[in-house]
């Protein structure tokens, strides 16, 4: 489990890191006692991580950059519970799935209250605007943009849970063990999260399979 | 193993997560049942089909942007009431009767604190920078964003603090797109702010001056600098009621030159060819002939040909 969270937070390379050789339990202990330059040095080696996998839950980088506040705030204020029973990477993950699975909860009790701000199919306003791949061919690119409105409708019709394990094994390329561990759940649990949300996507995108 | 357990398996078998043991089962059943291996098939393609969503990498600037609000959120965290409070927490103890005592003394202790302090309460007292020695009151911080608290130090001597910190006011300006300051402030939001959404509201408000000697140039910025294609594409409709004149031209040719998008140069190219029609402008039409011969792009290849063809300056 340990290892597979790692290999989430390892795609940041040490070398590169302003921590490289220097000891993390080390700086969960100052961070710990208030050191809050410890706890920056912290953020600093996670933070790219949870910023990209906020992105892939959200809408937009407004909504991102929210999460990543939620979930670092929550981080500082419960690190004194952090008790070094797994590694702080597992710890921190933890935290940040939780974070936002209460926000796909929350968007999605939302969404059934209120009525949808934009036809279904219509794309995003500064989707409409991103200019992600300049040298591509118009054409291509509202295709692409098309094919990439309907995963993201697709995407939305799972349940929070479904979703970020579909998140964290799809595009994060966790173990499920892991993944289960980290949604606060069982290993089988997250299989059957993961099947039916295959299922389900399937389904909706079947015209394009 | 029978069709449905294949089908049950088929999602942990693609996704790597089936023992090998079992994985040798599954491909065995693949190739002697087509309809589990077409649906094999079918499960690959949708893999496929969302890796066309790759994970995003954060931009720089937002990752700038999520850490300077954090260090802001933690400086408040640190310093405001809820931390406060969370630290009495374990001391205000509800279910003892010392606790609910307490909560009520802390209670008092405050009103009291408050009513002493009452003469005082409009002043915050900052520590006197290096140059100049200011105080601001809390009047001025009303409204005000804090972005950096520098410092916090308490001072012995009163059992006060010193606290130094960059606030910033949030100012609103209303007035005519006449008025120099107002034009000036949206000038420099169109050049210089990071906002996308802010660009293409202020390129909206002031589309109606896009004629004005103070405008043109702006829109003529964005135009060929803009790192947003809509605003790019917005800009370049704007300009197209403008007059013809060289810096019109010349930022057009420069778009057609050096953009990468193949669209906007279409649409460039559009424009030319319209421009050309009612100028006769030679030298738009060399461009137009270099375009349909040398750009990367055939989509704006076959513009530029049909371009000149309508110009009269090529065979169809």
């Amino acid at each position: 489990m340990d290892g597979a969270c790692l290999e989430l937070a390892g795609k940041i390379p040490a070398e590169s890191s302003p921590l490289a050789g220097t000891d993390e339990s080390a700086l969960v202990r100052r961070a710990q006692a208030g050191d809050r330059t410890a706890f920056d040095a912290l953020v600093r080696l996670y933070d790219r991580e949870v910023l990209r996998l906020a992105m892939r839950v959200v809408k937009s980088e407004d909504e991102a950059a929210d999460l990543y506040q939620e979930a670092f705030l929550k981080v500082y204020r419960s690190l004194g519970r952090f008790r070094f029973e797994s590694s702080f990477s597992t710890w921190l993950y933890r935290v940040v799935v939780n974070v936002c699975l209460d926000h796909l909860r929350r968007q999605r009790s939302r969404n059934e209250v209120q009525p949808p701000e934009q036809e279904p199919g219509e794309p995003e306003y500064f989707h409409s605007l991103a200019d992600p791949n300049p040298g591509q061919h118009p054409e291509q690119a509202l295709r692409a943009r098309e094919i990439g409105g309907r995963i993201h409708a697709a995407l939305e019709q799972l349940t929070p849970r479904e979703r970020m394990v579909f998140e964290l094994k799809h595009y994060q390329g966790l173990k499920l063990r892991a993944i289960g561990q980290l949604c606060g759940t069982t290993e089988e649990t997250a299989k059957n999260c993961l099947f039916r949300a295959t299922q389900k996507l399937r389904s909706c995108l079947a015209d394009l399979l | 193993m029978v069709c449905e357990e294949i089908e049950a398996k088929m999602t942990l078998y693609l996704y790597g997560e089936l023992p090998d043991s079992e994985c040798a089962a599954v491909e065995e059943h693949f190739a002697a049942c087509a309809d589990c291996a077409r649906h094999a098939a079918t499960a690959r393609r949708l893999q496929q089909l969302l890796n066309q969503q790759p994970v995003a990498e954060p931009a720089p600037e937002l990752l700038v942007h999520c850490r300077q609000a954090l260090e802001v959120a933690l400086d408040y965290e640190q310093l405001g009431w809820h931390s406060l409070l969370r630290d009495w927490t374990p001391a205000l103890s509800l279910s003892h009767p010392s606790g609910i005592v307490a909560v009520v003394g802390l209670v008092i202790f405050g009103f009291g604190l408050g009513w002493t302090l009452r003469p005082q309460t409009g002043r915050v007292h900052t520590a006197a920078p290096a140059q100049a020695s200011s105080q601001a009151t809390l009047a001025d911080l009303s409204g005000a964003r804090i972005s950096a608290i520098r410092q916090v130090a308490p001072d012995p001597e009163t059992g006060g603090v010193k606290i130094t910190l960059d606030a910033e006011h949030r100012v609103t300006m209303e007035g005519s797109l006449d008025d120099p300051r107002i034009r000036d402030v949206m000038l420099y939001a169109l050049r210089s702010y990071s906002n996308p959404g802010i660009r293409l509201d202020t390129l909206e408000a002031l589309r109606s001056k896009v004629d004005t000697p103070a405008v043109q140039p702006a829109f003529l910025y964005v135009l060929q600098h803009d790192p947003n294609l809509g605003l790019r594409m917005e800009a370049l409709n704007a300009v197209r009621k403008t007059d013809w004149n060289p810096e019109v031209r010349g930022a057009l040719l420069n778009v057609v030159e050096h953009d990468k998008n193949p669209g906007l140069r279409g649409a460039v190219v559009d424009e030319l060819s319209r421009r050309a029609l009612q100028q006769h402008d030679l030298q738009v039409i060399q461009e137009l002939q270099r375009l349909a011969e040398t750009d990367s792009d055939r989509y704006v290849r076959q513009k530029s040909l049909s371009a000149l063809v309508a110009l009269g300056a090529a065979g169809p």
